[in-house]
């Protein structure tokens, strides 16, 4: 169990750093759906080992799947039309609205 | 569930290596393909997990869609713009190199004063990563992987407790999803109608 936490942390860590420290727009977004992934990957893992009856942690993966999917597809839209206006994916000049 | 420590090393190598190569590639393309298959590894922990239907939930939404997503984002927010020997260039991205490159903090000379350190964070965390593996097959295998009661679960069950989460106990949070992916469908549609954006 502990084996399959450590790697979900890893993820999540892995995201956290890209999230932080990248300057892409798309990177940084790919870097949440990473830590995304890495807490969906624990509430599996803690689902599968301690809750065998109800299973709640495969609904919770389930559902921040389709938020994951519903937030990137808003993000995307918002960098689309902000790089109209700016022409650069730098995320340090998507400074104002 | 799977109970194989192979597999599981070989999906974390996978999963682990992926996800930097996607950090620090140099486009963006290279960095989405190995999203891809970070995603696609993901949906394998999900199978040796015993969680069949997240598995193919995830290949499917983040292995397929999300990726064509991203790559209409790309595609869309190229203007005039090259690809040329796997660096964009053209409108003003061609003048500002740290966009598209490690995308790291950057001095004024252009050198990454973060580069060190962030290269020596990730090299901690792979050290950490590969002696608690290492320990763990050696010692606390026998814990994690036999002592531990595993969940004796069939197919059946998977199913009957996904509708049962689903349409009895989480009833409202599924319709709130729905509603929410409704309205972001809508939203997005006005959105790309109004013509002063």
């Amino acid at each position: 169990m502990y084996s399959y936490l450590f790697i979900g942390l890893l993820l999540f860590l892995i995201g956290l750093l890209g999230s932080v420290l990248l300057k892409n727009v798309i990177k940084v977004l790919i870097s949440i759906e990473f830590m995304i992934l890495g807490v969906n990957i624990n509430f599996v893992t803690f689902a599968a080992f301690c809750d065998n009856i109800e299973f709640n942690g495969f609904i919770a993966a389930l559902f921040y799947v389709g938020l994951g999917a519903v937030e990137l597809a808003v993000a995307l839209y918002i960098f689309y039309l902000m790089y109209k206006k700016k022409e650069s994916d730098n995320i340090e000049k998507y400074t104002d609205l | 569930m799977i109970n194989n420590p192979i597999i599981f090393y070989i999906a974390s190598v996978l999963i682990i290596g992926f996800a930097l190569i996607a950090l620090f590639a140099k486009d963006v393309i290279r960095s989405l393909l190995a999203a891809v298959m970070v995603f696609f590894a993901g949906a394998l922990f999900f199978y040796i997990l015993g969680s069949e239907y997240n598995a193919i939930i995830q290949a499917a939404i983040y292995g397929l869609a999300v990726p064509v997503i991203i790559g209409l984002s790309i595609m869309f927010c190229q203007h005039g713009g090259k690809y040329r020997g796997g660096k964009y260039r053209g409108g003003k991205d061609s003048e500002d190199k740290d966009s598209d490159n490690e995308g790291l903090l950057k001095k004024s000379n252009g050198k990454g004063f973060a580069v060190p350190y962030i290269t020596l964070l990730c090299a901690g965390i792979f050290i950490l990563a590969f002696v608690y593996l290492v320990m763990m097959s050696l010692v606390m295998m026998p814990d994690t992987f036999h002592i531990m009661e595993i969940p004796q679960m069939t197919p059946f069950d998977n199913v009957l407790s996904f509708a049962r989460g689903i349409f009895i106990d989480y009833v409202w949070a599924f319709e709130l999803v729905s509603l929410l992916l409704t309205i972001v469908i809508a939203g997005l549609s006005m959105f790309d109608g109004r013509k002063n954006v």
